[in-house]
């Protein structure tokens, strides 16, 4: 890591992420379980789990893509069963690590060693640039954190990337881009981009359900980096019939040409068990 | 980078024959292809199966990504991803493709189907990925605005699993082989066909109708039989949430593709 990256108040510090990078090619993640961290139904948020299984796939792929660097292409998750105390744990292996993409899967467990769901992203490989991380130094045995004594949340993840609700029908919500939630590269952490689509695809499956359904499904496919700000989102819900509705969410950095930064295909369901 | 001999045709059209999908370029890099909702590409549930759906977003998305990476190179599938809408099909379907996204190395494709029977409703929306490759032989050439009727068929079509050989080996795992009338333009297991072998072992393994699939090509199936192996990862109230895994067994074995699949009960 660079210097100035991550700042001393930053989104991978105050989630408390540690991480363990093995000698076998695989790399382990997790977040203790606080009440920031969860939704209204109680358990952990789709949203702080995307920061986990970015954070770790873009750790791992960036290892694999060595000396090359890499761009987040496309990140899925399948929530299936609620978290409510001790911590989520991410484990993630490399699929592919070729010439041009790297793909990776991530397993999530809960503390009784539970599978509560699964996770994949790809990257497309590119040459590496002065500005990109070295993350040679990644490999240190044990778990490292960056967090420090001071870090943790204040309020709610949603509430601390800024977000507010401008049409809860049409799925429409803004982000400011925050130092708090931006990448190496200045663009709104990946992690960030997936809990916001999530947001704004809840809210309008709520809207038209009347409630009680909790996004537990992303497929977020990243076209440009949200730079800018604010992040601004619109979603159509396409289904939505008992226990289960479907969004699609459009993300534009409405500051930067409103140029399109995302795409994510949601699907909230009723809590899970 | 370069990859093997590209042959538009005969490879690959057996697919789009067996689907009926004709294709055309409406505008600029925007492809939209028809396909009729035939009893052969019918699951249990009467709804046209996932797969099939999923064979129309590769070939279309595909086709358009190809367009998008010309002169440059052509292109294979690296992934894609998709959600049922509807499960009750009238027909013909209408598969709209457009350019989400145009890189060095890979094209994005946005594809959407619509079933022109139920006044344009939204059956399946989802993305493409694919890698720009250079063929041995240099890009192919079309003429532009692309047309490509459906070819005709040579017969009664069998059902799905017919078509593509589908053989249970037991409960989690289904297998088929690498037929020719199954190879996409570069020779291997058309990504269609891939997707599927997932559908089916998905529902196989877990009891039910596949809805949503994210689907990772890792490597080519050049050899077959090639296994597709489910694991239930757990169930949520709009159904199971399913992992597959494929290997190509006459190719050492190797992991080919990993899938993640909803699928639900009935």
């Amino acid at each position: 890591m660079t210097a100035a990256y991550p700042p001393e108040r930053h989104l991978l510090r105050d989630l408390r992420l540690a991480f363990e990078h093995g000698d076998d090619g695989t790399s382990r993640a997790r977040f203790p379980v606080v009440p920031e961290v969860c939704g209204a139904s109680g358990s952990v948020g789709i949203g702080a789990v995307a920061v986990l299984v970015d954070v770790i796939g873009g750790g791992l792929a960036a290892l694999a893509a060595r000396p090359d660097w890499i761009a987040t292409a496309d990140l899925t998750l399948h929530l299936t069963r609620a978290v409510r105390d001790g911590h989520v744990e991410a484990r993630a292996s490399v699929l592919r690590a070729g010439r041009t993409t790297v793909v990776i899967e991530v397993g999530l467990r809960d503390a009784r060693e539970q599978e509560v769901g699964v996770a994949t992203m790809s990257f497309s490989v590119l040459p590496r640039r002065d500005s990109n991380l070295d993350v040679g130094g990644m490999r240190a045995s044990g778990w490292t954190t960056m967090a420090d004594a001071r870090s943790r949340l204040h309020a709610p993840l949603l509430d601390e990337l800024g977000l507010t609700v401008v049409d809860p029908h049409a799925g429409v919500v803004e982000v400011p881009m925050l130092d708090w939630s931006r990448n190496s590269m200045g663009a709104m952490q990946g992690g960030a981009v997936g809990a916001v689509a999530a947001a704004a695809a809840e809210v309008a499956c709520n809207a038209r359900a009347g409630g009680a359904l909790v996004a537990t499904d992303l497929q977020l496919t990243y076209l440009a980096f949200g730079k800018v700000g604010p992040i601004r989102t619109r979603a159509d819900v396409t289904a939505c019939d008992d226990g289960r509705a479907v969004a699609q969410v459009e993300l534009v950095d409405a500051g930067g040409e409103s140029r399109r930064t995302a795409v994510a295909r949601v699907v909230a369901t009723r809590p899970l068990p | 980078m370069t990859g093997r001999g590209f042959s538009p045709a005969p490879d690959g059209r057996d697919v789009m024959r067996y689907v009926r999908v004709e294709m055309r370029e409406v505008a600029e890099l925007v492809l939209e292809g028809r396909a009729p909702a035939g009893d052969h590409l019918r699951g249990p549930d009467g709804g046209v199966r996932a797969g099939v759906l999923l064979t129309l977003l590769d070939t279309v998305g595909g086709l358009c990504g190809g367009l998008a990476a010309l002169p440059d190179g052509w292109v294979m599938s690296t992934n894609l991803a998709a959600r049922t809408v509807t499960r009750a099909h009238t027909g013909p379907l209408r598969v709209g493709a457009t350019v989400a996204r145009r890189g060095r190395s890979n094209v994005v494709t946005s594809v959407e189907i619509r079933d022109d029977g139920a006044g344009g409703a939204l059956v399946m929306h989802g993305v493409l990925t694919s890698a720009i490759l250079l063929p041995e032989n240099g890009p192919p050439h079309w003429e532009r605005p692309l047309h490509l009727p459906a070819p005709e068929p040579t017969g009664p079509a069998p059902g799905v699993e017919e078509w593509i050989g589908l053989r249970r080996v037991d409960g989690r795992t289904v297998e088929i082989d690498v037929t020719d009338g199954l190879r996409n333009p570069w020779g291997v297991l058309h990504g269609g066909v891939v997707a599927t072998l997932v559908d089916a072992a998905a529902a196989h393994g877990a009891g039910g109708t596949t809805t949503d699939v994210v689907l990772h090509f890792l490597a080519p199936n050049r050899t077959g039989p090639v296994r597709a192996h489910t694991r239930v990862v757990g169930e949520r109230s709009d159904g199971r949430v399913v992992r597959v895994e494929l290997r190509d067994e006459g190719h050492g074995g190797r992991v080919t593709a990993v899938a993640v699949a909803t699928v639900t009960p009935g």
